[in-house]
């Protein structure tokens, strides 16, 4: 037997049983950073609730509920982790002892404060959190919470469930993103652009040496890379882009390509696999390698250009910029990872040798970058980890970035958008522009009146006149003169919804709310930007950008 | 509009007063639970044969540690009526497909909603809900993806209206003698752990077929010869007898299956003439290659070295024949489960062994689990929002207006449109369903004479046509029954070919299934070979038949020196469903489907255009948003 090997290599822990079907979207590593994560709730609205169900489930770090209320009935009647029993304790205290229960990995804390005392008390308060997420806020409130957070860097998630609709924004003043997960991403195979050890393995294999079995069994990226040899021989350097030309390549493949030893047995030339594999490969193999445009627009960011603050991803972003224009002549690090083919093991082992150790190369190179940028500014040696530059280097092609814009800002009456045609928008009877400004008018009467549109039965018919008064008052202010609703009738359904919560939008609210949370967090995934609708009369969504 | 405030009104009422059926208790039963409890619903009746894993813990919230082991269905309502004492919840830990569930008790729903994993139980729900005439709410998820439709007799298609796609199967051959994927390795290793330690099932033949039609030739003899020599008489008696005089013997369990076979199917030298040969291993040999390291991965997810394999199968082997001698008369053999820490390492190990004979990329333990089981990725995020819609649409259904229900999408990321949800008007009925339309019709491709009236019952009747208890009578003027519902009533057929039934090419078979109030015509069309090596095929609707002189060329050539019988080879080996999934209609998501088939399924589209192709074209643009 050979030497000795793990104890089992098949251990494995209680964690990971309970959180594997997780595991296989976000790894262990997702997993690692929801689990260091502490996020705040404020409100533990039905919304609120259901928010951080589905964040404690999946084992987030730690909770603290931030609520000044007692349980009402109405408290009772539209929340999980309230029920008649509770009625008249702290809603903080309440809540956050049965979300504990969910699940025993995470902590959870409560704060039996409102909002407003905190931020006035204790204004760093918020500081320490990697999200927080908002509900049942005034405008006022979400106002100061939002500057708050906006100055110290922390990511905001503010839901609302308003009757039938339901609506989430994003604040996140800048979010880096290594992992995002694209749908199609291609491999990282450098043909057009071979590094030297690549060129070096191609030229050691000759398929004119080969008899047929040794050619059938070479992997199919050494036929491509031979008959795209053939081709530059004839039609210069740039590798075939239209269709036309990538039929001659692949008529390349078919016959130029052949073995040279023709032994009696080898009758069945013809229908190689790997010969079908190269043909099929054609299309998407040949991309030319290039620094693709959003990856290039974080190389050339300002952040990553003057490298102020001390962040372990613009510095790697840096280094990867340099390694760019040194070493990498022009292209990113390379990724690494081989695609599955036909092949004999040997040689499909050394091929991926080949572009494992270029890959180890490059991201030796970036971390050498790296030490070199913290050396200059004086900064500790610990503040970027070497495992972090690998993982970087690996995923430098699907980078994302996203600025978003602050809260309070909009709150102030910046215009809307330019490209948004809002007469006709309110012509529309499911515009999500429609229920965003519906959702803006109601929040405005209560800043105006002290309560909701229709809270209160008896007041239903003037509260009509008055929010049509807020409506047109709210465009105004964004710009928007002239703008007015043709009919009432959105106006008479939101004073009928009287500011209710009903579970079953809190509940879809809750799910959309503590996915992009996760998002957040983890760093992978792209979150929405910024601001998302959702109206479950016909259920229809929709993301808007304020 | 429903009133939403305190004042009842006529959806308050009507939501008092309805009587709802959830059927599951998993991911998505557990959020719905929790939705109709605090959306005013207080008569609910929720069945769930399954009972509680700790991988149901990160989502199905009604669950905690101490209940694993414990009925879905009876802890689900302990923990909702802990919330709300003042509803009505019964909770029965029992099969959907129960004969006691009849017609009459599906009609005494309001509403009947779905919250299943797995395709049979559906489609019987669904065939239960059109005999009942009652509405059906259908929803599933898969990761981050999920739908939601509204089903009711007459006024939309029913779930078996778009016959699904066949679940994913190999031919025997291709497990047994020349692998080309990693999957074709883990069915082998999975059907190895059953016939070393499992119920033995003999579709599931781990050793070299010798009746490969494409090993055709003089290989046969000749390898026999050096096979008897070799390993004795091995091949005579079961595998796990065999494997039993040797106590379990890991290195003689080695030498068989990655040595001695792969000697004996190397000398079959017809199938290798195209491909790579695999490369026999040996015990005192064994590879210690640099495992495939990559920086901060978990162990599970390594991929292990050919000794690394060894060393797991080394002490899965002796962890499960210590099992299986403890076993009890009753239960004889040990289940395969991916839960189980020994069987998922004897799998790995099996598997990656063989991926290493036959040159195929090795998987990690991780990935291994995730094919062997059939593993969907599945989170709270997604069964919340789901559950959500599912309530919307029995809100529209109570009030009475069928025509705002929606088939609804939830992508994992924003279509042409920007949106992440995708709604669409339902679809009227699909006038050839084989299921809801007045004469229901189908063709079944299959070898006459070959196909056995008991396989006919299992793989097509129960299998594909997911019927319960089935009556089928030949429509041959004398009545003659060849299968009855009744126990005992025709024990005899079972044995016995369709073709002794004087059943032949054209003939029909009228089908009732009692228990679904269902009756179905079957037309059999008679092929010697079917593509693929399939055993048969069920056709909805006869005009997709091709001609059959292009079916027939497509078929594998004759085999011309079988030693076996033929049905070997056909055999099919089919990777279950994992059963505590909350799946939906089919992997790879409808929305996809319906990206495809633009034609078939033009949708007029709520407050937005049509959601068909440009969708695709978007996804590679900037514009993922938002993923849910």
């Amino acid at each position: 037997m050979a030497s000795p090997s793990p104890k089992s290599p098949g251990q494995i822990s209680d964690k990971s049983k309970k959180y594997d079907r997780q595991l296989r979207l976000w790894g262990d590593h997702g997993q690692t950073a929801l689990e260091s994560a502490n996020v705040c709730l404020i409100n533990a609205t039905a919304t609120g609730t259901e928010i951080l169900k589905s964040l404690v489930l999946p084992g987030i770090g730690s909770f603290t509920i931030v609520d000044g209320a007692l349980v009402t009935g109405e408290d009772a009647g539209n929340n999980f982790f309230l029920d008649h029993s509770k009625i008249g304790k702290p809603r903080a205290h309440v809540a956050t002892q049965l979300l504990m229960e969910l699940n025993s990995d995470v902590k959870g804390d409560y704060i039996e404060e409102t909002c407003d005392q905190l931020l006035s008390n204790n204004p760093d308060f918020f500081c320490s959190f990697s999200v927080v997420i908002a509900t049942g806020l005034t405008e006022k409130s979400l106002h100061s919470l939002s500057s708050n957070l906006w100055q110290n860097n922390v990511p905001l998630v503010v839901s609302v469930s308003y009757g039938f609709i339901g609506s989430i924004r994003l604040q996140v003043s800048e979010l880096c993103i290594i992992e995002s997960h694209p749908d199609n991403l291609l491999e990282d195979l450098r043909l057009d652009k071979p590094f030297p050890g690549l060129k070096e393995f191609m030229d050691t294999i000759k398929l004119p040496e080969m008899n047929h079995k040794q050619f059938s069994h070479t992997p199919y990226l050494v036929l491509l890379y031979k008959a795209l040899e053939i081709w530059n021989d004839r039609h210069g350097p740039n590798p075939p882009s239209n269709y036309k030309e990538k039929e001659i390549l692949r008529n390349i493949i078919k016959s130029e390509l052949g073995y040279g030893i023709v032994e009696e047995e080898d009758s069945n030339s013809g229908d190689e696999e790997n010969v079908a594999e190269a043909i099929k490969a054609v299309n998407t193999a040949l991309t030319k390698t290039q620094v693709p445009s959003n990856v290039q627009k974080i190389l050339n960011d300002d952040q990553c250009i003057r490298l102020k603050e001390k962040n372990s991803f613009w510095i790697i972003a840096r280094a990867v910029k340099e390694f760019v224009e040194k070493e990498g002549n022009g292209v990113l690090p390379l990724r690494g990872s081989l695609p599955d083919m036909t092949s004999d093991s040997q040689r499909y082992i050394a091929l991926q040798n080949v572009y494992r150790e270029q890959a180890s190369k490059d991201a030796e190179h970036v971390w050498r970058h790296v030490q070199t940028i913290l050396k200059e500014r004086g900064w500790a040696g610990e503040s970027v980890i070497e495992n972090d530059v690998k993982l970087f280097c690996r995923h430098s092609s699907e980078l994302r970035m996203i600025r978003g814009s602050c809260l309070a800002e909009e709150l102030d009456g910046k215009q809307l958008p330019p490209d948004v045609d809002i007469n006709q928008q309110l012509e529309e009877p499911d515009s999500p522009w429609l229920h965003y400004l519906l959702l803006r008018a109601v929040n405005k009467f209560h800043t105006e009146n002290g309560s909701f549109p229709g809270y209160y039965d008896d007041n239903v018919e003037t509260d009509i006149a008055k929010l049509k008064g807020c409506f047109s008052r709210l465009l105004n202010d964004l710009g928007c003169q002239g703008g007015s609703l043709s009919k009432d009738d959105n106006l008479h359904e939101m004073c009928r919804y009287g500011a209710a919560e009903l579970h079953a939008v809190a509940a879809f609210i809750g799910g959309c709310a503590a996915q992009e949370v996760i998002k957040l967090i983890t760093k992978q995934y792209v979150p929405l930007d910024n601001t998302f609708i959702f109206n479950s009369v016909t259920s229809t969504t929709a993301t808007l950008r304020l | 509009m429903a009133d939403v405030n305190v004042a009842p009104s006529l959806l308050d009422d009507s939501i008092r007063k309805s009587k709802i059926l959830v059927v599951g208790a998993g991911g998505i039963g557990c959020e719905l639970l929790k939705n109709l409890v605090l959306s005013g619903f207080n008569d609910i009746l929720v069945i769930d044969l399954d009972t509680i894993d700790v991988s149901n813990l990160n989502r199905q919230f009604l669950f905690q540690k101490e209940h694993v082991g414990k009925s879905k269905a009876v802890i689900a309502r302990e923990s909702a009526l802990g919330f709300n004492p003042n509803v009505t919840i019964v909770a029965k830990h029992d099969s959907v497909m129960n004969s006691e569930y009849n017609v009459t008790f599906f009609k005494q729903f309001t509403v009947v909603m779905n919250a299943l994993d797995n395709r049979a139980a559906r489609s019987h729900v669904n065939r239960m809900c059109l005999a009942a005439n009652v509405p059906l709410i259908e929803s599933g998820t898969a990761g981050y993806l999920g739908q939601v439709t509204a089903i009711r007799k007459g006024l939309s298609e029913c779930y078996d209206c778009n016959p699904k796609a066949g679940q994913k199967s190999f031919p025997g051959c291709t497990i047994r003698n020349t692998p080309s994927e990693p999957i074709h390795c883990i069915v082998w290793a999975k059907h190895l752990f059953n016939q070393l330690f499992g119920e033995a099932d003999p579709d599931e033949d781990v050793s070299p077929d010798t009746a490969d039609p494409e090993a055709a030739g003089d290989a046969g003899s000749v390898a026999l010869q050096n096979q008897a020599s070799e390993a004795g008489n091995v091949t005579r008696v079961s595998t796990r007898a065999w494997a039993q005089q040797s106590e379990y013997d890991p290195s003689k369990l080695f030498g068989k299956f990655f040595c001695d076979d792969i000697k004996y199917l190397l000398s079959m030298d017809k199938l290798w003439t195209k491909r790579t040969p695999p490369t026999p291993l040996s015990w005192d040999n064994i590879p210690e290659e640099i495992s495939d390291q990559q920086g901060g991965l978990i162990k599970d997810q390594k991929v292990w070295s050919p000794a690394e394999c060894v060393q797991a199968m080394v002490s899965s082997i002796k962890i499960l024949y210590q099992r299986s001698k403890e076993l009890n008369g009753e239960e004889s053999f040990l289940v395969w489960d991916k839960d189980d820490e020994a069987s998922m390492d004897f799998v790995t190990a099996c598997s990656n062994l063989r991926s290493h004979v036959f040159s195929i990329p090795k998987k990690s333990r991780f990935d291994v689990k995730a094919m062997a089981g059939n593993i969907i990725p599945a989170i709270a995020t997604t069964n919340a929002v789901i559950a959500g819609l599912i309530v919307f649409e029995a809100f529209k259904i109570l009030e009475g207006k069928w025509e705002e229900c929606r088939h609804v999408y939830l992508n994992s990321k924003p279509n042409a449109l920007n949106k992440v949800i995708a709604p669409s008007s339902l679809d009227s009925a699909n006038p050839k369903c084989y299921v809801c339309s007045p004469h229901p019709e189908v063709t079944v491709l299959l070898n006459v004479s070959q196909m056995t009236v008991q396989s006919f019952e299992d793989k097509v009747l129960r299998g594909a046509l997911h019927m319960i208890s089935p009556d089928v009578m030949v429509d041959d003027g004398k009545g003659t029954v060849l299968i009855s519902s009744e126990e005992g009533e025709t024990t005899e057929n079972m044995s016995k070919s369709l073709s002794d039934f004087n059943i032949s090419d054209g003939t029909r078979l009228r089908c009732e299934d009692f228990h679904q109030e269902y009756d179905l015509n079957i037309t059999i069309i008679d092929r010697e070979h079917l593509e693929e090596n399939r055993e048969f095929t069920v056709i909805a609707d006869p005009s997709q038949l091709q001609p059959k002189a292009a079916v027939e060329s497509s078929g594998p050539q004759p085999s011309t020196s079988s030693s076996k019988p033929a049905p070997s080879t056909r055999a099919t080996e089919s990777v279950e469903i994992d059963e505590d999934l909350d799946v939906i209609f089919q992997k790879g998501t409808a929305n996809d489907d319906h990206q495809q088939e633009p034609s078939i399924r033009k949708r007029s589209i709520s407050g937005q255009a049509d959601i068909g192709s440009a969708s695709k074209k978007l996804r590679l643009s900037e514009n993922d948003i938002i993923e849910l």
